[in-house]
């Protein structure tokens, strides 16, 4: 009887202390919020849509996404940090947000080695060196000497301070040994016209937003930041170990999934696992090129490698430009 | 393709009826969501984006597209009836919808603003079928210099608009500029009157401006009012319509509006904005009565719908054919192609002639579908006028509340909308008029940014604004226009006190 009395207490007991984990396996047992930097229809928001849809699929929940757009993406994490739902709130970010952000914001409001857990690298994206169409150089070697007759010789525009199409040519300028002007847009758009309109010599843009320009003939597009040549732009030569460039340089935009530090280390696995395998089929890499991005995945420790290089070469490029003001 | 080659093309892809629907869908939702006040062609699209993935790219764009513009002719109703305007264009067309409103004439007034809307909207179809190929290339030819100069032509124009009281509509605009520099400063990455908060390093929220200013100081502002006054128990159809002389009011000024609309509304930025304004001033320095404007001129309300329709259409044009979005609306729809695979740049009239044309074939369709639609709905709208304010001002400052938090999500802007509101009372009790500072808030910023691009790119030579034929020409009309307001101003003056006083009067 006693035994018996014991026994069932002991399953009893066992039941309950099983329970976190039954839970744990049941997990998602409710949506997931992916909170987004970006209003809807932006590149990020685009790309996180292609990934959080089969992943909802694989989850077996759906995932909200909460666009929180503002200060280049800060908003969506300081927003994704504030939810309370924890092991159920997410988050994709470029790498504004990770990398340069607390060089430029004094009031961040989180930090990025101790506020934010790395689950995966999505996609990559380089950039591409443009110029109008009838500029006189053909190669970077020809748009170096151009740009290095004097300080200033040639001008490029950007999309603010700080930005990658920014921060890409102030490397590319501290590596070639040249001193272009820096003249400041909102979007790339207007950057594209200007170089069209030939207000503006040159720019840093993503391959996708530069090749149709190409075509019409109005642009072209002299090198490429990544360290392989790159699909959606066939024919367009890789700048590094080019024309005096080492053969290190590299400048790439990422795309990257996030959680608030706290998240079950078990379920970061379970998404790296998920999303990897999202990214290694086919259409889906398919879809991320035709946005122009190349499909990435690996470990989460691969993205804090990641997030730790990039911060290392952009502050030492951010250091150079509050140098030279 | 010739243009009248093109648009029968797209006529032929427009009228499939898998295509049709989506336009009849567009136009009708963005009808309604205009109306609400808040909720924007903004707010609808970006819901209805991921509902697209599953249409074809020439129905969603139709669809997207129809949303937009017919969001415009529903925006123009909450301006008129309840002076809630929720984009700056919309706000000059309170300046004469909402007194008409308020004589009892809110029907003359839908009526006047769906006409001209409609004529606004033909007008730019046809300026796009004659002349895309030249619109698309005036984008190109506008540079840093010439935005600046054209921005500074449009505030100088339209600070006039205010000329009751001069000073006050410049003290309006000084504000608005004031308010448009917080921000992140594009040049040098420092924050600006941002007092550490994040939210505000993208500046104010612009919607929460405009319903702060007009629609939530109108419910303050209605508080302690009874009932309203100068609505009829009953209406009937002869008094929804305007007068013989009032029609005859309406066709020139939607033309002039209609003109002005279509070559701004073809240059990226607030091409919409600017037409709205000058419309408005353009009018108004022409009219035999200027001071019937802002007491409920049948001009006032013509020229700038006509112009804000007129943009709407041709702001296609830079989009499509450049793949530079005007306003982040455009910014959306772009966006929507992306998904479908389509890069919207120099190749798409050639690479997707289908979309191109078929879209514009849709602005025909859609618009004359928009006004069949309207009409009939005038009597509806004007009786919403009846609702008591006890229900009516609870449910707008709700969606006022809905619309803010759909820009961007954000809890701050609710907050914002509250305090602008206390702010834009104050300001409506002391007789200034708001939409001088939208004006200013929206021109201030690019304004400056233009304006230190130019000296940047010319190295800090200020004779870059002389030396561009466009900037130049868009420069002595500014100082014409100024030279014309201080000649008008010295010969009022020499005609001695009498005279000012009795044009006082009557404009009071």
């Amino acid at each position: 009887m006693t035994i018996t009395r014991r026994a069932a207490f002991m399953g009893a007991a066992a039941l309950t202390l099983c329970k976190p984990a039954f839970a744990q396996a049941a997990w998602p047992t409710k949506p997931l919020r992916t909170f987004v930097g970006f209003p809807a229809g932006s590149s990020p928001d685009l790309l996180a849509r292609i990934v959080t849809d089969p992943l909802a699929t694989a989850l077996g929940q759906p995932i909200v996404i909460e666009n929180k757009p503002g200060a280049g993406g800060v908003i969506g994490i300081q927003q994704m940090l504030n939810a309370k739902d924890k092991d159920y709130t997410f988050g994709t970010t470029i790498n504004g947000p990770m990398t340069t952000a607390p060089r430029l914001m004094p009031n961040l409001g989180y930090d990025v080695a101790t506020d934010i857990m790395p689950i995966v690298l999505v996609a990559t994206s380089p950039l591409v060196l443009v110029v109008a169409a009838d500029f006189p150089a053909n190669d970077l070697a020809g748009f170096i000497a151009a740009a290095g007759k004097e300080p200033e010789a040639l001008s490029y525009g950007s999309v603010g301070k700080g930005s990658g199409a920014h921060l890409t040519a102030e490397l590319f300028s501290d590596r070639a040994g040249v001193e272009m002007l820096h003249v400041p847009f909102t979007s790339y758009a207007p950057v594209t016209t200007a170089i069209i309109g030939h207000e503006i010599d040159a720019g840093f843009m993503a391959p996708s937003a530069a090749m149709q320009y190409v075509k019409a003939g109005t642009l072209k597009i002299l090198g490429i930041t990544s360290q392989k040549p790159f699909a959606q732009a066939p024919g367009v030569p890789v700048m590094a170990g080019q024309a005096g460039l080492p053969a290190d340089f590299r400048a790439e935009l990422w795309n990257a999934f996030i959680a608030p530090t706290g998240t079950d280390p078990a379920i970061i696995k379970t998404l790296n696992t998920d999303i990897n395998t999202i990214l290694a089929d086919g259409a889906v890499q398919k879809r991320l090129e035709d946005m122009g991005w190349q499909a990435a995945g690996g470990t989460p420790e691969d993205l804090q490698q990641r997030i730790a290089q990039d911060t290392k070469i952009w502050g030492a490029v951010l250091d150079r430009i509050d140098a030279k003001n | 393709m010739s243009g009248w080659d093109g648009f029968l093309h797209g006529l032929s892809v427009a009228l499939q009826p898998g295509v049709l629907i989506y336009c009849v869908l567009g136009v009708v939702l963005g009808t309604f969501v205009g109306v609400l006040p808040g909720i924007g062609a903004m707010a609808t699209i970006s819901l209805l984006l991921p509902i697209t993935y599953y249409l074809s790219p020439e129905a969603a764009l139709i669809m997207l597209a129809g949303v937009y513009y017919g969001s415009q002719y529903g925006g123009a109703v909450a301006s008129i009836l309840l002076r809630l305007p929720g984009t700056p264009q919309s706000a000059v067309t309170t300046l004469d919808g909402y007194p008409l409103a308020q004589q009892g004439r809110a029907g003359v007034a839908l009526f006047t603003s769906m006409i001209s809307s409609f004529l606004g909207s033909f007008f730019g179809i046809f300026v796009l079928i004659l002349l895309s190929g030249v619109l698309s290339r005036a984008a190109t030819a506008f540079g840093a210099a010439d935005y600046a100069a054209m921005m500074l032509l449009g505030l100088v124009a339209a600070s006039t608009i205010g000329a009751k009281h001069p000073a006050k509509g410049f003290a309006m605009v000084v504000l608005g500029l004031i308010l448009g520099c917080v921000g992140t400063d594009v040049n040098s990455g420092e924050q600006r009157f941002t007092f550490g908060q994040t939210e505000l390093m993208d500046g104010v929220n612009l919607v929460a401006l405009a319903m702060g200013l007009f629609g939530v100081a109108e419910v303050i502002a209605n508080i302690h009012v009874a009932e309203r006054t100068g609505v009829p128990r009953r209406i009937a159809l002869r008094e929804l319509l305007p007068s013989r002389a009032e029609l005859r009011r309406i066709p020139f000024p939607a033309l002039r509006g209609a003109s002005l609309g279509s070559f701004f509304g073809a240059l990226p930025g607030t091409g919409s904005t600017i037409s709205s304004f000058l419309a408005y001033a353009a009018e108004r320095r022409i009219s035999r009565h200027p001071e019937r404007f802002g007491n409920g001129a049948i001009e006032g309300v013509a020229g700038p719908e006509a112009a804000n329709n007129a943009a709407a259409i041709s702001a296609f044009v830079p989009t499509l054919t450049l793949g530079i979005p005007g306003d982040p609306i455009m910014a959306l729809m772009l966006g929507a192609l992306v998904i479908h695979g389509v890069q919207p740049g120099p190749l798409m009239l050639a690479e997707r002639p289908d979309m191109f044309w078929g879209l514009i074939a849709s602005f025909g369709i859609g618009n004359l579908l928009l006004l069949v639609l309207n009409l009939p709905l005038i009597g509806i709208w004007v009786s919403m006028l009846r609702i008591p304010f006890r229900w009516l001002y609870p449910a707008i400052l709700i969606f006022v509340c809905l619309g803010v938090y759909s820009v961007r999500g954000s809890s701050f802007d609710i907050f914002a909308v509250a305090l602008i509101g206390a702010i834009g009372y104050a300001l409506s009790l002391a007789r200034f008029n708001p939409a001088l500072l939208l004006l200013g808030f929206v021109l201030g910023p690019l304004i400056e940014t233009n304006l230190r691009r130019a000296l940047l790119i010319s190295r800090g030579d200020p004779m870059v604004f002389l030396h561009r034929p466009i900037a130049a020409a868009f420069v002595l009309a500014t100082a014409a226009l100024l030279a014309m307001s201080l000649l008008q101003a010295i010969r009022r003056k020499s005609r001695g006190p009498d005279r000012v006083a009795s044009v006082n009067g009557e404009a009071e």
